[in-house]
């Protein structure tokens, strides 16, 4: 924040001393002198064998940054609890915050030995399925007061953005030797992004250089111009880690998949440099795909490079321009790009609303296809998402089921977010809701988030497979994927079915839910307003303003946390959100470390916004 | 008590600047925003004082209809006459 804001009177030796003295309390140290301290409390306390030391010592010297590119907000209330907090670390040392949790990696299921039994939802099983989904969701409104002030601040960003365009234009803004062009960026698009965008941009596209597990290590930067250009300071940041969507926890550079990735890229190399169709096909591509259609028990799978495409790509082969295609509002762009390509005609329905699905279902048969004066469509598809990436919703799969076989139309589920998260073998929302497979035409899902490697895959009947494994544009002309990816999804795919004879799958499945409902109830007793489904590991906190968006990612950078923001144009511009993705791979501790300094900064910050009543008893994890 | 007082003050500054997003602008348009805000509050204020001001009397507890708008009450007045003829 510093490097942006003078106003707030933060001198970097205060912010310094600040972060140093947090850092005694907490573990979590910026300099290199109480480096030296905590790693002689570890070496001498903890008890570790040979090989684990080495690895401790290497994470440790790896941690050398110097100075913090970014500044705390100091406020009265954070000064003081800051400090009242670093007293309580102080007396007790079983509670810290601890960069040694690092070392359990690709299996944080120890914690899960001691207390076996998964606590159920309070209206688990006391409501009808349809009723006890609505109890679990929560989409809170915005106070008035604060969606008014919203709209004035982002008023006051346009004004703003005007006069400065106005007096200074950039150079990247008037095209040279164009005259007689039309202009070929869209204006209010550049406009948003060097105005709006800009101001805050040390948020977004931040660099890391470390595997994004349970901690990653940011690249520290600093801007001089107010987010026209960056400089790398040369330092890092440790952080935990609360953006990627590593659910379960397989993004890691060490363990079973890791090391099985590395065997298959030394004897398979790292191409085919071919497509599926020509000399790109290999047996573990098919085993692969076997695999999969086991995994989610269906006839056959189809598996892709690269999970956007799959959508994108795709949907035009199964829908054409007399089809109509019933989306959902909060639809991926991937979906969009797919369905414009497609040329179908797109109507859309309220988030999650079966009634308003319903009804743009029956128009839909009823009134059929205006442009060839009402002619019956040649197919209905309904599209929706498992877990819905920005609100953290789940669909209301069994009663999209049910209106799709009234209404004789198609269900295309995309399990982006869902697959290995959800359910209790991790097949996704049809294994969530006990919901047979078969019953959804098409599944989709990527491999880029649970199983920490790379792809898409479509799963189905085998009629369908095979339609498209001679009509996908992704089957036909992309590259095949590449052995050791291949290897990753293998290995990650049977050690979530427990085929490679361990517990572990199971435990890190178990491990995410219990992290989600935790953290989850923790946030809501907080106070302050997250959006979705109890149950969804993705989980969005409502900041509704763009500086609270800036301001909170900053200031949980200096805690050492790393979280991800999201604005105007992936949210509506009232709605921004600081999005938490959990992972099976955090523990108890790191949770409870990142919720306390939430709690803290959303007292400093004023981001308790939720007027429902809060749960008075400590929540048992 | 000072110190209390200024950190007070320039924590609810804080807040204020994050909740009008002056917080993530550049010094000058942060300035620019405050002298326009400043402008207006004065052009209300004036305004309050040289038009509102002079009808603040007129809203008193005895003051009836014909006091604040004269041509509703002769309107009212007129069409009495009317209904009485009748």
């Amino acid at each position: 924040m510093g490097n942006l804001d003078t106003d707030a009177g933060v001198t970097f030796e205060q912010s310094y001393a600040t972060t140093n003295g947090n850092g005694i309390g907490n573990g979590k140290l910026p300099n290199g002198q109480s480096n030296a301290s905590n790693s002689n409390f570890l070496l001498d306390n903890t008890i570790v064998d040979e090989q684990q030391r080495e690895a401790l010592v290497q994470i440790l010297n790896q941690r050398k940054f110097s100075a913090p590119a970014y500044t705390e907000i100091r406020t009265r209330r954070s000064a003081a609890k800051a400090a009242a907090q670093a007293m309580k670390f102080k007396n007790a040392n079983a509670s810290n915050y601890h960069p040694a949790k690092n070392l359990q990696i690709n299996g944080q299921v120890h914690a899960l030995k001691e207390k076996p039994d998964f606590k159920p939802s309070q209206v688990e099983g006391k409501l009808s399925p349809e009723k006890e989904h609505y109890a679990k969701t929560s989409f809170e409104e915005v106070p008035l007061h604060t969606a008014c002030l919203t709209y004035l601040g982002f008023y006051l960003l346009m004004i703003l953005g005007y006069i400065n365009q106005l007096l200074f234009v950039p150079k990247v803004a008037s095209e040279k030797g164009r005259e007689g062009y039309v202009t070929l960026y869209d204006a209010f698009e550049s406009f948003y992004s060097r105005y709006v965008y800009r101001r805050i941009k040390d948020c977004w596209n931040r660099p890391i250089c470390s595997v994004p597990g349970d901690e990653l290590t940011l690249k520290d930067r600093v801007t001089d111009d107010y987010g026209w250009s960056f400089k790398f300071t040369g330092t890092q940041t440790r952080c935990l880690n609360l953006g990627s969507y590593n659910y379960l926890g397989f993004a890691a550079a060490t363990g079973r998949c890791a090391d099985e990735s590395e065997d298959r890229a030394r004897t398979a190399g790292l191409a085919y440099c071919s497509s599926r169709c020509e000399l790109g096909n290999t047996e573990q591509h098919e085993e692969l795909e076997k695999l999969t259609a086991r995994y989610f028990g269906v006839e056959d799978a189809i598996v892709f490079g690269m999970g956007f495409a799959t959508n994108a790509l795709n949907l035009p082969s199964l829908l054409g321009p007399n089809c109509l295609v019933v989306s959902d509002e909060k639809n991926h762009a991937s979906i969009i790009l797919g369905l414009r390509l497609s040329g179908a005609t797109i109507k859309v329905f309220k988030h999650n609303s079966m009634k308003d699905l319903e009804r743009v279902l029956r128009e839909g048969v009823c009134y059929g296809n205006p442009k060839k004066g009402g002619l019956p469509w040649s197919k209905i598809m309904i599209i929706v998402e498992g877990i819905f990436s920005m609100e953290g919703s789940i669909v209301r799969l069994p009663e999209v089921i049910a209106l799709k076989k009234k209404y004789k139309a198609y269900l295309y589920l995309d399990e982006a977010h869902s697959v290995g998260a959800m359910g209790s073998n991790g097949r996704g929302i049809a294994d969530y809701f006990k919901v047979d497979p078969k019953e959804v035409d098409i599944l989709m899902g990527t491999f880029t988030k649970s199983f920490g490697s790379a792809g898409g895959y479509l799963a189905g009947s085998k009629k369908l497979i095979d339609f498209l494994r001679t009509n996908s544009h992704a089957h036909c002309y992309a590259g095949s994927i590449s052995p050791p990816v291949v290897q990753q999804i293998v290995t990650s795919m049977k050690t979530i079915m427990g085929e490679d004879g361990t517990e572990t799958g199971r435990n890190k499945i178990m491990q995410l839910a219990r992290n989600t409902r935790y953290f989850r109830k923790r946030l809501a007793q907080i106070g302050v307003i997250t959006y979705g489904h109890e149950d969804s590991p993705v989980v969005p906190m409502l900041v509704y303003l763009f500086s609270k968006i800036g301001a909170v990612v900053r200031t949980l950078t200096t805690r050492h946390i790393a979280v991800v923001g999201a604005g105007f144009p992936a949210t509506p511009i009232m709605e921004g959100r600081i999005r938490f993705c959990l992972s099976a791979a955090h523990t108890k501790e790191q949770l409870d470390y990142a919720l306390e300094v939430i709690d803290e900064i959303s007292d400093d910050l004023g981001l308790k916004y939720s007027r429902k009543p809060r749960d008075p008893n400590p929540i048992e994890y | 008590m000072l110190d209390n007082l200024i950190e007070f003050a320039n924590y609810w500054w804080f807040r204020y600047l994050m909740v009008t997003e002056l917080y993530m602008v550049e010094k000058w348009e942060r300035v620019t925003i405050h002298v326009i805000f400043m402008v207006l509050f004065c052009v209300f204020g004036y305004f309050n004082y040289s038009v509102l001001l002079s009808f603040a009397g007129l809203f008193g507890p005895k003051s009836g209809i014909a006091d604040i708008l004269p041509t509703a009450a002769a309107a009212a007045q007129v069409a009495g006459q009317g209904v009485k003829v009748i």
